[in-house]
């Protein structure tokens, strides 16, 4: 069975590319344009690994993970943090709220892909 | 990557571009502290999301050109650097630029060459100067910067065996870490020769929490071509939890002493697994664990030196830190999410499937059209009723639908802000510009297009209009020049009013430069009216100095054509001394209008209704007894008419009067000028789905375009400008005068 992966972000262009990678590497990807609405879309169904971006409206990574953290089906989910190197105090943030792997954008899908092959296989 | 997500990243770029011009303006305006960095964070994040975009389609140079951007914004959010004039004006050259490097990554170019390169260069130049560094020398820092690092690899024994010892924190679970998923990436940097479980952690049952993780491992992993920092980067996720040693092999024992007195097991235990896992001999662990005893002073120290603080402290401070920015963040993004809300509850619709949409709502109100006169002619009293709810529905239909055309005109209007911004630099006046009916909604094609018209007007109004501070203060009026910018609904049609409270225009000179250009006549009589439209006559212009903004008297007259285009006009209203306020009339949409049916021969046509003024009857007391008069004198005023059937060739039926046939003029008017156009028989109102009319006619003159009418038939829509025009030259050939009728 594929391997789920939820995208949050608030670009457009930024989910679909990441969608195009994720898929075209055999994952099943679903999008989410910012916390709120990532967790409207986390109804039960297995997710393997959570990769959000910081600054969103509505709600930010950063809320949103230390809400997903609460929940207890997706509590252990992990959480990959889009992040840059200018924002070191969200990363540290970030961790602390239990986000623990984070991609430094800008960054192209060849990474992606393989932070993602390190966090889930 | 696909043009598709490269579409959706140039559109994208575009909406924060807009966002970050917004952002920029309200800093220009603002002395206040707390505002400017508001406005520095909404710009941070908007250039920081599109250089996150680019770098996902390898748009280098908008990567590169964002970072330096992003590195001054960085400075100012940390304090280090102050807003002033200067910053926002390289900020804006900037937004600029990157604008143009959108648009290059749009047309498809990989790289930046020719005049882009020059300007990119040129502000990465002047960027620079704010972060201290000259480009020359940054590069040259990275350059030594990796040399160094490489060199440093290359010093590391490259040894084929690494040695990994991997003590994974109780927490690594809870995080969504996969200890299993690590190991396993390992085999793509090289190949896993041992994997060896360390289970000493594991606590008696009583203790044992299955969300913990209590897992060691000892790995020997094979891999010629990879260094220290390599794999070191694949545990970058867990190392805050976990105790990780990677040693390259057999080269340093007291290396392998060291790692072997930080790990929580006994000295002798890890020992055993190293020889078991095959990362050290036999006679080397003996050699390490002796070693051990002479240098434990040594290595104590340097394990002292490894003790971190308490965790808890540490989170309980690091805890404080975030509550501070979380506040701080969260009042940041309140104001952002104000300015994006209305954004954010929109859907991007692909522009063709509207298009699609609304053609077929359009063949949807002609079919309605069709069915109702069907059921008309069946007479059937539940058909009937039925098509009625049917209609009422169509209707609500076709209004939605065109109202999902429509966008809001603030947007458009906060461009100018920029204009008006520079204008006022350029011309050293001081100019307030003041919006109101942001919110009114005009249709997204007529938007697109009234830009540019508006965007001459604007400027005009500042250029010529407003008096230099020097000027005002002389005549008692504030130093401080006012354009209003305002949209408003009115009766059917959308008007946008530019109002400055300049000099107003001058009747007088006027009419001398309309004389001196051959415009009017000597002796010509002019309403306040016709005098104030000659500015929009081609080749007018009185400004008596051209500045490079305005004043090449190119402007107005493309600017009366472009909004005629789009079925609209322009009025002026004006008062010497005191200002001018020109309003643009445009009809609500484009799409579907309220026609007026006509017959002529054998044919029908629609006149728009909006511009219908009356319908009269032509009789010979309207007429006179000249049958080939081309007027008729409507209450006192000449009216030029013209028979549709002759413009048409279509076989009117002129003159059969015994036959119970009357000849109707329909009066028209457009821009205060009056045309009749004399039909067979007026047939009443119609919803007019405006279909344009094929390449092959776009040059056919007096004809906009189509519409086809619920029996299915075609009718054409009359180009009433054109046409009104047309009449009143045709008129003018007969060189009738004034004073010849009565």
């Amino acid at each position: 069975m594929s391997k789920t992966i939820l995208i949050v972000d608030d670009s457009s262009s930024v989910r679909s590319v990441v969608g195009i990678a994720l898929k075209g590497a055999g994952y099943e990807v679903i999008e989410a344009c910012d916390g709120k609405d990532a967790l409207s879309k986390m109804t039960g169904q297995k997710i393997h690994l959570i990769v959000s971006d910081v600054n969103m409206p509505n709600m930010d990574g950063i809320t949103f993970v230390k809400a997903l953290k609460k929940l207890p089906a997706y509590k252990f989910t992990p959480v990959c943090m889009l992040t840059t190197e200018a924002g070191e105090s969200k990363m540290q943030e970030g961790k602390a709220a239990g986000a623990k792997a984070w991609i430094i954008k800008p960054f192209q899908p060849p990474k992606l892909l393989d932070v993602v092959s390190k966090l889930v296989g | 990557m696909s043009d598709d997500s490269l579409q959706i990243f140039i559109d994208e770029a575009e909406d924060l571009l807009n966002i970050a011009e917004q952002a920029l303006l309200h800093l220009d305006n603002l002395d206040n502290e707390a505002d400017t960095l508001d406005g520095i964070n909404d710009l941070f994040c908007t250039f920081h999301t599109i250089k996150g975009a680019a770098g996902l389609f390898g748009l280098d140079s908008i990567v590169e050109f964002t970072h330096v951007v992003e590195s001054v914004l960085c400075k100012i959010r940390e304090g280090s650097l102050t807003v002033d004039e200067d910053i926002v004006s390289l900020f804006l050259s900037s937004r600029d630029h990157l604008s143009n490097l959108v648009e290059n990554a749009h047309s498809g170019e990989q790289g930046i060459s020719g005049e882009l390169k020059i300007i990119d260069d040129e502000l990465i130049g002047k960027l620079d100067d704010y972060l201290g560094v000259s480009t020359a020398d940054e590069k040259n820092n990275d350059l030594t910067l990796t040399a160094t690092v490489t060199e440093k690899n290359t010093e590391g024994v490259i040894n084929e065996n690494w040695h990994i010892s991997l003590r994974f924190g109780p927490n690594v679970l809870r995080n969504g870490m996969d200890p299993a998923s690590f190991i396993g990436y390992l085999s793509n940097i090289g190949e896993l020769k041992s994997v060896t479980l360390v289970s000493d952690a594991i606590p008696q049952w009583n203790d044992f929490d299955p969300e913990n993780c209590y897992l060691g491992f000892e790995i020997v992993l094979i891999a010629a071509d990879t260094n220290k920092e390599a794999i070191e980067e694949v545990f970058e996720f867990v190392q805050d939890d976990c105790r990780i040693s990677i040693l390259p092999p057999h080269s340093h024992i007291d290396a392998y002493i060291k790692m072997i007195e930080e790990l929580p097991e006994e000295d002798m235990r890890i020992g055993d697994i190293l020889v078991a896992c095959g990362a050290l001999t036999s006679s080397e662990k003996e050699d390490v664990l002796n070693t051990q005893d002479r240098l434990t002073d040594k290595v104590t120290a340097g394990g002292v030196e490894q003790k971190v603080p308490p965790l808890g402290k540490v989170a309980v401070e690091q805890q404080v830190v975030q509550q501070e920015v979380v506040d701080a963040a969260l009042k940041k993004q309140n104001e952002l999410k104000l300015q994006r809300d209305n954004s954010q509850q929109t859907i991007r619709v692909n522009a063709l499937k509207l298009e699609s949409l609304l053609n077929l709502v359009g063949e949807l109100v002609i079919g309605s059209a069709n069915a109702e006169l069907n059921a008309r002619r069946l007479a059937d009293a539940d058909l009937n009723e039925a098509m009625e709810n049917l209609l009422r529905l169509v209707e609500e239909v076709r209004d939605t639908a065109l109202g999902l055309r429509m966008v809001q005109i603030g947007e458009t209007f906060n461009r100018y802000k920029r204009v008006v911004r520079e204008v006022s630099r350029d011309t050293g006046k001081d100019i307030d510009l003041r919006i109101s009916g942001a919110e009114t909604e005009l249709d997204k094609t007529l938007i697109e297009k009234i830009g540019d018209p508006l965007m001459h007007l604007v400027r005009n109004a500042i250029d010529h209009g407003i008096e230099p501070s020097e000027k005002r203060l002389a005549v008692g009026k504030p130093a401080m020049g006012t354009v209003n910018l305002d949209a408003f609904h009115d009766s059917g049609s959308i008007v946008i009013q530019i109002k400055d409270d300049g000099g107003g225009l001058s009747k007088e000179k006027i009419l001398n430069k309309a004389l001196e250009k051959n415009l009017i006549q000597e002796n010509q009589q002019l309403n306040d009216q016709e005098i104030y439209r000659l500015i929009f006559e081609a080749g007018f212009s009185t400004a008596e100095k051209v500045s490079n903004l305005s004043g090449r008297g190119v402007g107005m007259d493309v600017v009366r054509r472009n909004i005629e285009s789009l079925r609209g006009h322009v009025e002026i209203e004006s008062e010497e001394g005191k200002g001018t306020s020109i309003s643009i009339r445009l009809p609500l949409t484009l799409a579907i209008i309220d026609g007026f049916q006509v017959r002529v021969g054998n044919a029908q046509y629609i006149v728009p209704l909006d511009m219908v003024d009356e319908c009269i009857e032509l009789n010979e007391s309207l007429r006179g007894k000249d049958e080939q008069a081309n007027y008729v004198n409507l209450r006192g005023e000449i009216l030029p008419f013209m028979r549709l059937s002759d413009m048409f060739g279509e076989k009117g039926e002129k003159g059969e009067m015994d036959n119970k046939h009357r000849d109707n003029i329909v009066v028209v008017k457009f821009l205060g000028k009056k045309a009749g156009f004399v039909v067979d028989e007026l047939l009443g109102e119609h919803q007019t789905v405006i279909k344009p009319l094929g390449k092959v006619f776009q040059n056919l003159k007096g004809i906009s375009g189509a519409t086809i009418l619920g029996s299915g038939e075609v009718a054409m829509i009359i180009d009433i400008p054109a046409m009104v025009d047309r009449v009143i030259k045709s008129g003018e050939k007969h060189s009738i005068l004034p004073n010849e009728i009565h």
